[in-house]
């Protein structure tokens, strides 16, 4: 895989977890009251907008590589949605689960260098 | 809150979580046998494979797998839900060798089982959680 591939797959990950944020925030029930019925439709529909676009670059990328050469990417997701979670959304996780997305991340990398 | 008392499992975000693994799982399958069966130029883009009607199908998979995560979101933390719903990286690979034969080599096969074991370890955790709710 060129670095250019490798890098357009970091991308697909980033619209992933901004899409997540954005759809939890719309979504979630926590925030109720507190938000504005805009914001929320407005974030729906930014969130859409991500998953649309990650959408097109993942198929296009799929037309060059096997997918299982492609989705230890995918994999980087938790990680960078826990941390995501964490800054943005302020959610808590236990130790435990940070072990467990360290492990996930290295058979990622296991998997990426076979 | 509306009572659901016959199909209240089918509602249950960690069933939900589970069917969401399965059909995410589906449409990248479907969505790769797309992509497989397109031809012409290559672009960075995959417009083309919207002509496969495998990519279709992927395309309704990810929507109904779309349709059960807004579900998921409305109660559950999303690290807690994202981390589970990776029980799909463990299905693609398997997917990818069983149905479009592709090769895993012994050290991905490594890659995989350090992954299983990273799910596991998330989903003690969770357990406590749900446990303490």
């Amino acid at each position: 895989m060129t670095a250019i591939a490798i890098g357009l797959c970091v991308v697909c990950q980033l619209l992933i977890v901004v899409g997540q944020l954005l759809l939890k925030h719309a979504m979630g029930a926590q925030a109720a009251g507190q938000v504005l019925r805009e914001h929320r439709a407005r974030n729906f529909v930014l969130a859409i907008a991500c998953l649309t676009l990650w959408f097109f670059l993942w198929l296009g990328l799929m037309r060059r590589w096997d997918l299982s050469k492609l989705y230890p990417f995918e994999g980087l997701n938790p990680a960078l949605m826990a941390i995501g979670a964490w800054l943005v959304l302020k959610e808590r996780l236990p130790a435990k689960a940070w072990i467990g997305l360290a492990l996930i991340s290295a058979g990622i990398a296991l998997v990426a260098a076979s | 809150m509306i009572p659901r008392p016959v199909y209240s499992w089918f509602f249950n975000a960690y069933f939900q979580i589970g069917l969401g693994a399965f059909s995410v799982t589906a449409s990248e399958l479907l969505m790769k046998a797309g992509a497989n069966h397109t031809t012409g130029p290559i672009s960075w883009l995959g417009f083309a494979a919207l002509a496969s009607g495998w990519t279709w199908l992927g395309i309704i998979c990810y929507v109904l797998s779309f349709i059960s995560w807004i579900h998921v979101l409305r109660t559950v933390p999303l690290g807690i839900a994202y981390a589970m719903i990776n029980f799909a990286h463990v299905l693609i690979p398997l997917g990818s060798w069983a149905f479009l034969h592709e090769t895993i080599s012994p050290l991905r096969w490594c890659g995989i089982g350090l992954v299983v074991g990273g799910l596991l370890l998330i989903i003690g955790p969770v357990a406590e959680v749900e446990a303490k709710l």
